[in-house]
Formats: structure tokens, C-alpha cells, sequence
């Protein structure tokens, strides 16, 4: 259903020229209807196809497509953005009135949240690097722009920083893609035969400032804590988690750069994932702690990617179960700003559910896809393991590795499970501190549930079956 | 497969009209309790049909690739099914009363719930993934239910003397600490567990438990192999079960509302741990397999087992307070259960009956001194031990409810834990090729054990401080322990009367002399501690301290944590400044110097470009060329 993908753009082009309660029901019913058509789609194992253009060399066919992995990922953006179209209402008009601004500013902010959105999911489509760059750019154009306009604290210095560290990701993998164009005479996905080693360190070097891993992570909590929350909620479960998309495809040309530096590129997303996760511990700002959080999830695709087969159904699985689980907890926090003006402050927070017991809950559904708990999240966590098993082995007195695989892979789940109770126990529970008791708008609350309830539908038969059976037809694993 | 739906989701649908409801409409919400006890009230008639009607057998649904949603009737599902879903409906009942006034009823109902269809999926279930997941929510069900009272604003539920501290250890706990305590520990072990799991998958290609070929794994991955992936894999029964050094978290557990604590120590979560232990080894058949690497687990499960049984009962027998000395109570069942499960490996399926029927028997007589303690709390407003002979006048039922499942569980000639407990005598005595240890441990814990509840029935009913009773309703909490308990009476008819062949060895074993020996014993050491209930030495002190085991959880484990966390900190910020402070200070300086050059004056730049070609002649010059 390929027509599921021209859905957002009626949304990009009309909404804007409707009032902003309206703009955000019909961007939501446009990104849901994206949504049910591609979850079919990826029930289905469906496959398709369309040419746009037959550029000049190095450039080649340009097209887009739609496979399973496509459309897990497809699903997934249209889905939260369709959620976080909803949850931007009432958030950004708190915004707006607090900034001043009037309800115009929604024309603005319509346009380049549903271009944001739409950009990302049909760079999950596209059929050549060139357009993947540009729906990339496209993305973070608009991004950068939300984060300048709307965004909190010193946004423009942050959006600036946001701006250029995703730009030296952006032109690394741009010179990387030229690299592939040159040797192969096209950059067309299907054609393309293979790929250096330099083309794709380059590419990979780029991905891992942008997903982002140790060290390149220093961006992220920036722009994350300071863009809007609605932006967050976007950039954080969505927007950074694409890199591991785009090394997807690249890995199905030639797995060969994953497979020989296996271990220091586990090793790195340990580091990371490890690194970050006690980073969050340390937080007190709400959205900063859960910046770090998913800097520490990004760590578990890293990780992924060197498990081979059952490993790259981990890091499919990883990407949707962390969206869903990050999405909802950006969203939790917004909440918060925008029902007790601005409060982000932990240590202003103490026994919230007496508060906002809707939020609460959701936080908690939010943590429970993240440590894997009754939700997607767990198939995630199985597969990850397994290709763990599979590709070290059990270990033994002769097999040292397995061990230290084992253990820090073991290790890196432990500590999600920990920092995500841990921020429940010091946000919500406890003795409350001095609020008193609000009606939370709905929109803040309930599209959060909705996702939750997805995330706990894809890990119980018929869904989870008719999913992952096509993923694993598609991926071949054994 | 309509069956399997309407035990696992009845609960959980039933409960959730009040878990909304009480967040828009309280007066609507307080008339929804009943709805969901009405579907803990189907999931137990679908287990008696299970039992009654069902025959053995798998049943099986497609779910992931290889992986199937799976369900087996056996011996021990059968019986456990049963006993999950009647102790949960008349804790449920019971409930109805003792939390009527709960400020936070629709969280409270629908974890409960949870809480038992998530204990169902692990008895029935044969796949372990799917296994998992029932394992996960009683995680999570019990996260939400030991922190319940999240306020932390009632003394009534905490646990320890608030503001008592031991050097640098706080020496009292709240609901909201109780919660995460929990939590973490548990991870710690599901973690390595779902590993083995996946690992289990990777290596055998199956995840039936009844269907796993255990020989052909050991030949794949030999003896070593097999012994890391078991250890892994009970992990999470030894956290789950609060085996040493995993104990601390199911002392604060108390914290929770006593229906939980009741729910939780008899029929779900930590029987949970043991129960996964003897499902696995009813299948693996170690008695059977002759190898090293098993050889080793199960050694070291009997050891930690008798161990953690006796840590448990030392610390009950000095236990101040009415909860945590049943909670200790509890662990050293579990640690019993734990070890005659392991011993199986030289004495064959007998020991794993033998845990299993203890299990059992522990199983409705620790729900029913809970059920008591939440009662005398709920009258007495006090949770420590206290209470006189004006208790037991005034609450007569509960004194001779009491009465009855101390002495049962006890293992006192000859009611109904006397013949359990003779049978794991006898397993204990024949282990000769692991010494004399484990039934000499068995025999001190087992009198110890006696004590204790004979501990609780007096500090509670006879010897106690005087206290205070505040008298009133009371109805639906005294059916709810009165049933409870007759179903001890139950279990010794079906004991005597041989109804199950499986325990016909238990009578024999009754009569045994050594048995009747220990009984005896047993019997004195329930009469001493009734008339001596109080240890208030400095030994005393330290067993009720629970050996300062809670260092572990507060204070070692935290600051190793909190080093590294704050190691991290500064790499944050060393990064931080480096990346958007240091680098971009450094292209603000070169581009301030370049501009320095910059003048607009013509003569300027003529002089500096002669300079620059001087410099050049001069460079090229020595260089010779």
C-alpha cells in the first residue's frame, strides 16, 4: 500500500490552512492512516516498488520501496508521529502562550512538524542514497528549525549545536554514499554490488555520531532536553534510531565491515550503552535523564548489529520497542512541564502520581518497554540474547569471550531495568511534594496509552506471530 | 484454547472497570472490588476444571517462529493451578474487607489480578519464553504492589522502628523503598535467566520444558556448559525465592498491604522460584543423567537451600515485628522446598513430590497467618508482635485459626506437615552420597521452625505486651482465614486416606522412628518457644537485624554504583567541555588571529607577502636546493 505514504503529505500541504484543534486531528488521522496501511503491509511481508527517476551516474535509478523492514520501521514513525500530532495541541499552545506568541505561530508549527515526520518515514522508503540523504537533510532542517523557534533554555545555541554535530554525521555518510556512487556507477539500493572499506567506515562513522555512540553522545542530551516536547518525543524515539536504519541497508549489501570488527564494535556499544545508562542515575533534569536513556538504548543496536542474524531482528525490534517506550516518556514529561509550568527539576519532584496518576502510569508502561517487560521490548531483549548465543557460543573453560559477552550484554539489560525504576521510585512515588491535585488535558494523557497498548499487542500472538514471522522470513533467520 | 483465555484474561479484564473508573469516578469505583474477586472466582473454577476434567496432555499455540504460547497438564501444574487460584479468590475475598477503604483501590485490584493470571502462566505454561512472561508480570505485579502505599505516610507500613539506625545503616524501610528493593533485586536475576533461556533456544532449538533433550545438550555443550547455563537460569528462581544473598527484598516486601504479603508468600511470586525449579527437574530427570556439570547445580542448590532455610529461621525466631518474622518464616520454606527439589538428583521424582507437597502445605498455612497478622493489624494498630491473653478472648477464632496452622505447619505427630516433613526427612537420610549435613541441618531448622511459630501464636495471643483493641467488622477477614486454614485438614485427609499415590510414602515415612524422634523434638522446641518467646540478647539483636545482611542492598552495592555513576558524571562533563567549550573556544581564537592580519592597508600586506617570499627563499636555500 504504497498509497500509505502520500497520506502524510496531504497533512504537510493542509493542515497548516486549518484552525490548530483541527490541524492536529487531521495530521493524526493522516499519519494513522499511514500507520494501519503499513502495519498490514508489514504483516503481510509485502513488497513494492516505484521508480521516480532514471538520474545520470554516479547517481543511478532513483525509486522508492517498500519491504518488511521498511515498513517495521515505516509502521512505527507513522504510528508515534500520529500520536505526538495529537499530544502537540495542547502542548504547544502552553508553549506558544508562554512564549508570548499567538495561535498563528501553529501555522508554522504544523508545516514543519508534519514535514519532520513525513520526511522520516519515506526515508525508510527510499530506493537511493542520494534520496535518503535528502529525506535525511530534510529531516534535519526541520528539526533544527522546531528546536530554534520553540525549543527551551539557550535553544539557539543549541539547536545550533544540534545542527552541526548532525552535519558532520551527515557529511561523513554523504561522502561515504559518493564513495559507493563512484564504485558502483549508481546509488541505487538494488544495484549497488559493493561496498569499500573506507565507504563504509564512513558511513558508519557518521551513523555513530548521529545514533549516537560513546563520546558523539555528548549532543544528544542537549538537544533533546531543550527542543520541545513534542519534537523530543519525535527526535529521540524516531529521528536518531534512523542511523541504525541506513546501516541496516548497507549491511544487507555487504556485512563483511560488522562481521570482521566484530568485537570492538560490541564492545563500543557496551561501552555506550553502559556509559549512558549510569549517566541517567546522575540526572535531575527529566528529559536530560531520559536523553541519556537513550543514548543507552541506541548502545543495545550497536551491540545488535554484531550478533548476526537473530541480532539484526534484535535491532529491528530494538527500534520500534524503544520508540514506543521513549515516545511515551517524553510525552509523560512534557506533561508534567505543561500541567505545573515548566517543572523538570527531580529534585522539585517527589510522590507525582498523587498529582497526575495518569502520567504516572503511562511512565510506567513507558520504563516497562524499555526494560523489556510485557511489551515488545521483550522479544527485543530475546532475540539480542539469542544471537548472542549463536554467535559466541556458551562459555566454557576454553571460550573466554562468551563469558565476557554474556556478561556485559546481561549486565547492560540490568542497568535499564534499574535506572527506569529507580526514576519511578524518585519521580513518582514518595512522600508528594507540594502540589496540588490537576486535571491533566486529555490529549497529554491519553495518546500515551495508546501506544502502550500497541507495544503490548506486538508481543502476544496474532500480532507478534504474523510480525515476526514476516521479519523472519524476510531477514532469513534461522 | 477458549479454556486458557478465560483463566489467564478473566482477572485482568475483571479488574480493569475499577482500575479506570477510580481514575475518573471514585463512588462508581468502590462498588468495582467485586468484579474483580468475580473473575479471580473464574480463573479458580477454571482450574478445577483443569484438574477435575482435563486430561494430561500439552496444549499448544503458534507465537513466534519455533516458539509456541504453551500449556501443560501435569502432576504438578494440576495441583498447582488449583492452589494459585483458590488461595488468590479467597485472598481476593478477604481483600474485599481488609482494603475497603484503600485510597488507591483501582491500582490495587488490577495489580492484584495481574498478579495471579501472571502466576497462572507460570504454572500452566511449558514453553519457558512464554513461561517468561508470566514470570515478568509477577516482576512488575509485585513492584506495583509492595510500593502501593507510595505515599510512604503511614508508620503502619513500613517496615523496622522508623528512625532506628546502626552505624551507617538506616534501620527502616518505606513502601516506596520496599517497591524498588524488589525490583532490582529481581532483575538481577531475571536477566542472566532470560539469557539462559535464549541460550537454551539457541543450543537446543526447543524451549518445551517438557520437551527439551537435556542429554543431547550436555553432549553439545558439555559439562561446564551446562552448569553455566543452569546457574544462569536459576538466577531467577533464587532471587525470585529470596535464596541467600537475595533474601533482603522479601523483608521489606512487608511494606506492602498484608493481602499481598499473604498472596506473595504462599501461592505466587516466591513459590514462583521453587516451583520453576521442580518443573525444570521433573523434566530434566537429573537422576537420570550422570554428569558433572549437573551434578555440581544441584549440590549447590541443596546447600544454599538448607542455608538460606536456616538464615530464615534464625532471623524469625528473633523477629520483633509480625510480618517480617513470617517473611522470614517463608524463606526458609523456600530454602527447604530448594533442597529436597535438588535432591532429587540421587533420590529420584520422590524428593521433587516431596518439595512439592510441602510447598503445598506451606502454601495455606503461611496464607493463613498472614491473613491473622493482617487482622491483629488491622485491630491492634500495630504491626509489631503484641498482644495478651484479652486478644485471645476477644478474638477467639483467630486464636484457635492460629492454633491450628502453627501446629500443622510446625511438624508436630501427627498433623498434616508432620508427614511432609517426614518424607523429606527420609530423603534427607538417604542422601549418603552427599554426608550426613543436609539431614542434620533439616532436623536444627525444623525445630527452629517450631519455635518461631510457637513464637507467633504466644507474642501475639498470650504473652505479648497488653494493647489496645479496636473491634469492629471483621466478618469477611475471619471466612477468609477460616477457610483458608480447613484446607490443612483437607490436605491431611488426603494424606491419610491416601487419596494421591504419590504420598502413601509420606505415612510410611511418619512412622518411622527417627521421624517420630525429630517429631518429638519438634514438638518440644514448639513448647519452649511458646513459653519463651522473647530472644532479647545481643545475639538476639543480631538475628533480628538480620545479620546487617541489608548492607548488601543499602550501603555496598549502592556506593560501588554511586563511584561508578559519579566517575561517569565527570567523563560527561570532561566530554562536554571539550567538545562545546575547548573546541569551539579554539576556532574563535584562530579566527581572531587571522583577523589580526587583516588591517586594509596595502603597505601591510606588500610587506608581508616580501616576508613571506624571504621566508621561502631562506627555507628553500638550506634546504639545497
Amino acid at each position: 500500500m504504497i498509497s500509505a505514504l502520500l497520506a502524510p503529505l496531504i497533512a504537510v500541504i493542509v493542515a497548516p490552512f486549518f484552525k490548530p484543534r483541527e490541524a492536529a486531528v487531521l495530521s493524526a488521522v493522516a499519519f494513522f492512516a499511514a500507520f494501519v496501511g503499513l502495519l498490514i503491509d508489514a504483516f503481510t511481508g509485502a513488497y513494492y516498488r516505484v521508480d521516480l527517476v532514471q538520474a545520470a551516474e554516479p547517481v543511478g535509478n532513483i525509486y522508492m520501496f517498500g519491504d518488511t523492514v521498511s515498513h517495521a520501521f515505516g509502521f512505527t514513525i507513522a504510528f508515534v508521529s500520529a500520536m505526538v500530532a495529537l499530544y502537540s495541541y495542547p502542548y504547544m499552545a502552553h508553549r506558544f502562550e508562554e512564549m508570548g506568541l499567538g495561535e498563528d505561530e501553529f501555522k508554522k508549527y504544523w508545516f514543519l512538524h508534519n514535514l519532520y515526520a513525513a520526511s522520516m518515514l519515506w526515508l525508510v522508503y527510499a530506493g537511493n542514497l542520494i534520496l535518503l540523504y535528502v529525506f535525511l537533510e530534510i529531516s534535519l532542517v526541520t528539526s533544527f528549525l522546531l528546536i530554534y523557534m520553540y525549543g527551551y533554555g539557550n535553544r539557539q545555541w543549541v539547536a545550533l549545536l544540534y545542527f552541526v554535530w548532525t552535519h558532520i554525521a551527515g557529511a561523513l555518510a554523504l561522502v561515504g554514499f559518493l564513495l559507493i556512487g563512484f564504485e558502483n556507477k549508481t546509488l541505487a539500493l538494488d544495484s549497488i554490488k559493493t561496498v569499500s572499506f573506507l565507504a563504509w567506515l564512513l558511513v558508519f562513522l557518521g551513523m555513530i555520531i548521529k545514533l549516537p555512540g560513546f563520546g558523539a553522545h555528548i549532543w544528544l542530551p542537549w538537544a533533546h532536553a531543550e527542543a520541545p516536547t513534542p519534537v523530543s518525543a519525535l527526535l529521540s524515539p524516531l529521528t536518531v534510531g534512523l542511523a541504525a536504519y541506513v546501516l541496516l541497508r548497507i549491511y544487507f549489501i555487504e556485512p563483511s565491515f560488522i562481521i570482521d570488527h566484530r568485537i570492538p564494535i560490541f564492545a563500543y556499544g557496551v561501552l555506550t550503552s553502559v556509559y549512558a545508562g549510569l549517566a541517567v542515575f546522575k540526572q535531575n533534569d527529566y528529559k536530560r535523564l531520559l536523553a541519556y536513556s537513550t543514548v543507552s538504548q541506541m548502545g543495545y543496536i550497536l551491540i545488535a548489529f554484531t550478533l548476526g542474524a537473530a541480532g539484526i531482528l534484535g535491532v529491528v525490534i530494538q527500534y520500534i520497542s524503544h520508540a514506543f517506550g521513549k515516545s511515551i516518556l517524553f510525552m509523560t514529561a512534557g506533561a508534567i512541564i505543561a500541567t505545573f509550568h515548566g517543572l523538570r527539576d527531580l529534585n522539585k519532584m517527589s510522590g507525582m502520581h498523587e498529582f497526575v496518576p495518569t502520567i504516572s502510569n503511562a511512565a510506567l508502561l513507558g520504563f516497562m518497554n524499555l526494560s523489556g517487560i510485557l511489551t515488545i521490548g521483550m522479544i527485543g531483549e530475546f532475540y539480542i540474547l539469542k544471537g548472542l548465543a549463536d554467535t559466541f557460543g556458551l562459555p566454557s573453560a576454553i571460550n573466554s569471550i562468551a563469558m565476557a559477552t554474556m556478561l556485559s550484554v546481561v549486565i547492560v539489560f540490568i542497568i535499564s531495568g534499574l535506572y527506569s525504576f529507580y526514576t519511578m521510585k524518585r519521580i513518582y512515588y514518595g512522600t508528594p511534594a507540594d502540589y496540588s491535585k490537576v486535571l491533566v488535558h486529555r490529549l497529554l494523557d491519553s495518546p500515551l496509552y495508546v501506544i502502550a497498548i500497541l507495544s503490548i499487542l506486538l508481543l502476544l500472538p496474532p500480532f507478534a506471530t504474523w510480525f515476526i514471522d514476516a521479519l523472519v522470513k524476510f531477514l532469513g533467520v534461522a | 484454547m477458549w479454556l486458557w483465555l478465560v483463566l489467564l484474561l478473566s482477572p485482568i479484564i475483571a479488574s480493569i472497570p475499577i482500575a479506570v473508573a477510580w481514575e475518573f469516578n471514585r463512588n462508581i469505583g468502590r462498588k468495582l472490588p467485586v468484579l474483580s474477586v468475580v473473575g479471580l472466582f473464574i480463573s479458580f473454577l477454571v482450574t478445577l476444571y483443569i484438574l477435575l476434567f482435563v486430561e494430561e496432555g500439552r496444549f499448544s499455540y503458534p507465537w513466534l517462529p519455533g516458539i509456541e504460547i504453551a500449556f501443560i497438564v501435569d502432576y504438578l501444574s494440576k495441583y498447582m493451578g488449583v492452589l494459585t487460584g483458590f488461595i488468590a479468590f479467597v485472598i481476593g475475598v478477604y481483600g474485599l474487607e481488609y482494603m475497603k477503604d484503600d485510597y488507591r483501590l483501582g491500582w490495587y485490584w488490577f495489580f492484584f489480578n495481574l498478579f495471579t493470571a501472571s502466576m497462572l502462566m507460570v504454572v500452566y505454561s511449558d514453553n519457558l519464553l512464554s513461561l517468561l512472561i508470566g514470570w515478568e508480570g509477577l516482576g512488575i505485579a509485585s513492584w506495583g504492589l509492595i510500593g502501593h502505599w507510595f505515599r510512604d505516610d503511614d508508620e503502619l507500613s513500613y517496615v523496622g522502628v522508623i528512625n532506628r539506625k546502626v552505624g551507617f545503616l538506616k534501620m527502616f524501610w518505606s513502601p516506596s523503598t520496599g517497591g524498588w528493593r524488589a525490583i532490582s533485586t529481581i532483575r538481577l536475576g531475571d536477566m542472566p535467566m532470560f539469557f539462559a533461556v535464549a541460550a537454551i533456544f539457541a543450543f537446543a532449538g526447543n524451549l518445551n520444558i517438557s520437551q527439551i533433550d537435556w542429554e543431547l545438550l550436555i553432549e553439545k555443550i558439555g559439562s561446564f556448559g551446562v552448569a553455566v547455563l543452569l546457574l544462569a537460569f536459576l538466577m531467577g528462581p533464587f532471587t525470585k525465592s529470596a535464596q541467600l544473598p537475595f533474601s533482603e527484598w522479601l523483608m521489606t516486601a512487608m511494606t506492602g498491604p498484608t493481602t499481598v504479603s499473604a498472596l506473595l508468600h504462599s501461592a505466587t511470586m516466591v513459590a514462583a522460584g521453587t516451583y520453576l525449579f521442580m518443573r525444570i527437574s521433573w523434566y530434566i530427570e537429573p537422576w537420570k543423567i550422570h554428569d558433572a556439570g549437573i551434578e555440581f547445580v544441584y549440590l549447590l542448590v541443596l546447600f544454599l537451600g538448607l542455608i538460606s532455610s536456616l538464615y530464615g529461621a534464625l532471623v524469625a525466631l528473633a523477629s520483633r515485628e509480625r510480618k517480617v518474622l513470617l517473611a522470614a518464616s517463608t524463606m526458609s520454606s523456600l530454602g527447604l522446598m530448594f533442597a529436597a527439589a535438588a535432591a532429587s538428583k540421587w533420590i529420584g521424582e520422590f524428593a521433587i513430590v516431596v518439595a512439592f507437597w510441602y510447598l503445598i502445605t506451606h502454601a495455606f498455612a503461611k496464607a493463613t497467618l498472614f491473613l491473622v497478622a493482617g487482622h491483629l493489624i488491622h485491630e491492634t494498630h500495630d504491626r509489631f508482635l503484641c498482644g495478651d491473653l484479652e486478644v485471645a478472648k476477644k478474638m477467639k477464632l483467630t486464636f484457635v485459626v492460629t492454633i491450628i496452622a502453627t501446629v500443622m505447619l510446625a511438624g508436630i505427630p501427627p498433623l498434616t506437615a508432620y508427614w511432609v516433613k517426614s518424607a523429606m526427612d527420609e530423603v534427607m537420610h538417604a542422601l549418603h552420597e552427599v554426608g550426613e549435613a543436609p539431614l542434620f541441618l533439616l532436623i536444627v531448622i525444623s525445630a527452629v521452625y517450631s519455635a518461631f511459630l510457637a513464637k507467633f501464636l504466644s507474642m501475639n495471643f498470650v504473652k505479648g505486651r497488653h494493647v489496645h483493641l479496636h473491634l469492629h467488622g471483621g466478618g469477611l477477614m475471619k471466612t477468609g482465614y477460616t477457610l483458608m486454614v480447613s484446607m490443612l485438614f483437607l490436605l491431611l485427609a488426603v494424606i491419610l486416606l491416601g487419596i494421591d499415590e504419590h504420598v502413601e510414602e509420606f505415612v510410611k515415612a511418619g512412622f518411622h522412628a527417627t521421624s517420630f524422634m525429630v517429631g518429638v523434638l519438634v514438638t518440644v522446641a514448639y513448647a519452649i518457644g511458646f513459653v519463651k518467646p522473647t530472644l532479647e540478647t545481643k545475639v538476639g539483636q543480631v538475628l533480628a537485624d538480620r545479620f546487617y545482611l541489608m548492607a548488601l542492598n543499602d550501603f555496598i552495592v549502592p556506593k560501588i554504583g554511586w563511584a561508578f555513576v559519579t566517575a561517569v558524571d565527570y567523563g560527561n562533563r570532561a566530554i562536554d567541555f571539550f567538545t562545546h567549550r575547548a573546541i569551539p573556544g579554539l576556532f574563535e581564537s584562530v579566527s581572531k588571529g587571522i583577523r589580526v592580519l587583516q588591517t586594509g592597508r596595502l603597505s601591510h600586506y606588500v610587506q608581508l607577502a616580501l616576508g613571506a617570499l624571504m621566508l621561502l627563499l631562506i627555507v628553500v636555500s638550506v634546504a639545497g636546493w
